[in-house]
């Protein structure tokens, strides 16, 4: 059966270390927006929840031109806040899970549908790839890997920002969303191939990923 | 169960169509509708001056075909019904007049939840305005939390006020004061009721 879910997309930042002048979910990655990326792969989900704030109206109307049946939500303390006060505004009246994307994480199509098929709690990584990365530790037990902690030097993972998890446990935070999830720990593992858009290398990467079908 | 009010705008928000224009057309008003709006193209105008230049056009009709027309416009029958099925909690703040509104909210069954302008009547027929809906006002009374739902510029300070202020798109475009202080925007009207039945 299907699980209960509201999809949030993370989208009030600003692209400053791009150098973009908008925000990051609305860079162009091979001639489509990345937030119309992310749409198209979320096709089935009946709950989307896309968070703004830096030129919020620019992302609404971009979204609006691919899809009507969204729920904006505003984030307007988007400049001292961390994605984490997004998700939490955007948690609050949800489904019973939240699944949490950032807007700036391009996520190979493959998984996405894994991430979608997957009926429980999960917090994902990768394989670290970014200049600065927040890793994850986990440990196995009966066969499952499990998320134990967050840490700025030990892991084997690297933190991707998708998780999903019971809304009622992400309705308050402010700084990073690791922070949300920190007092629920341990949390199932799921393993993505993900590219996140921070810096203008990052995005040459992930244009050469989607160029490249995903290799 | 929350413990919510919900207050609504009526104009493009509970309607389908903005109510003054669409009856303007049946009336022969269009013109002096457009004339009116033009005479203001130099610059706003305050909304109780537009207002009161509305009824002034208005006023030559009946109170009862005014009613009989107002109650016929096209709703957004989902959002309606939200309001129908919890009247105990629903209210609609308007600047139209009371007396015009009869037919429409016994429909919508806020007969007794309308925060609306006032007008002295004479023989089915408007004497004069003699108050003006002030949304502010009205959310200053407010005691428990609420959740305001609009799309124009009068609406923004009760969407700004709310806990949950909602900008809805579902008819014309979100003004620019709402898209400033909404905590929420929505542009289907199935979304919308599926958002508040969740606040309910």
């Amino acid at each position: 059966m299907a699980v209960s879910r509201t999809v949030i997309i993370s989208c009030a930042g600003m692209g400053n270390r791009l150098g973009l002048g908008s925000t990051k979910a609305l860079v162009d990655i091979d001639g489509k927006p990345l937030i119309i990326r992310h749409l198209e792969m979320l096709e089935e989900e009946r709950d989307i929840r896309v968070v703004v704030g830096y030129q919020a109206e620019k992302v609404i109307d971009v979204v609006r031109k691919y899809r009507e049946d969204i729920l904006f939500v505003f984030n307007r303390r988007y400049r001292e806040t961390g994605t984490g006060a997004s998700v939490a505004l955007a948690a609050r009246y949800a489904n019973q899970y939240v699944l949490s994307l950032d807007g700036d994480l391009l996520v190979h199509p493959e998984d996405m549908e894994k991430i979608l098929a997957c009926d429980h709690e999960f917090i994902s990584g990768g394989v670290p790839g970014t200049d600065d990365p927040w890793m994850l530790q986990t440990y196995e037990e009966n066969g499952r890997e499990y998320v134990s902690s967050f840490s700025k030097n030990i892991g084997t993972y690297e933190w991707n920002g998708v998780t999903q998890m019971k809304s009622q446990k992400m309705q308050n935070g402010t700084g990073h969303v690791f922070q949300m999830l920190e007092p629920y720990l341990p949390v199932p593992f799921l393993e993505l191939r993900t590219r996140e858009i921070d810096t203008v290398n990052d995005y040459e990467r992930a244009v050469a990923w989607v160029k490249n079908k995903f290799h | 169960m929350s413990r919510y009010v919900f207050l609504f705008d009526l104009d493009s928000t509970i309607t389908r169509e903005e109510i003054f224009p669409a009856i303007s057309k049946e009336l022969g008003l269009t013109e002096k509708l457009r004339a009116l709006s033009r005479n203001n193209i130099w610059g706003e105008i305050p909304y109780k001056q537009r207002f009161l230049q509305g009824v002034e056009l208005f006023k030559e009709f009946p109170i009862s075909e005014m009613c009989k027309k107002i109650g016929e416009i096209a709703l957004n029958e989902k959002l309606a019904e939200f309001i129908r099925n919890n009247q105990d909690r629903c209210y609609i703040v308007t600047n139209i007049l009371d007396v015009w509104l009869e037919e429409l909210a016994a429909k919508l069954r806020m007969e007794r939840n309308l925060f609306c302008s006032k007008a002295l009547v004479k023989n089915d027929y408007i004497e004069e305005v003699f108050s003006i809906v002030d949304k502010n006002a009205v959310i200053s009374q407010m005691v428990l939390p609420f959740v305001a739902v609009g799309d124009g510029n009068n609406d923004a300070e009760m969407i700004e006020a709310a806990e949950i202020g909602i900008g809805y798109g579902g008819v014309h475009d979100i003004a620019p004061a709402v898209l400033a202080s909404a905590s929420h925007v929505v542009y289907q009207e199935d979304k919308l009721v599926e958002f508040l039945e969740r606040l309910v």
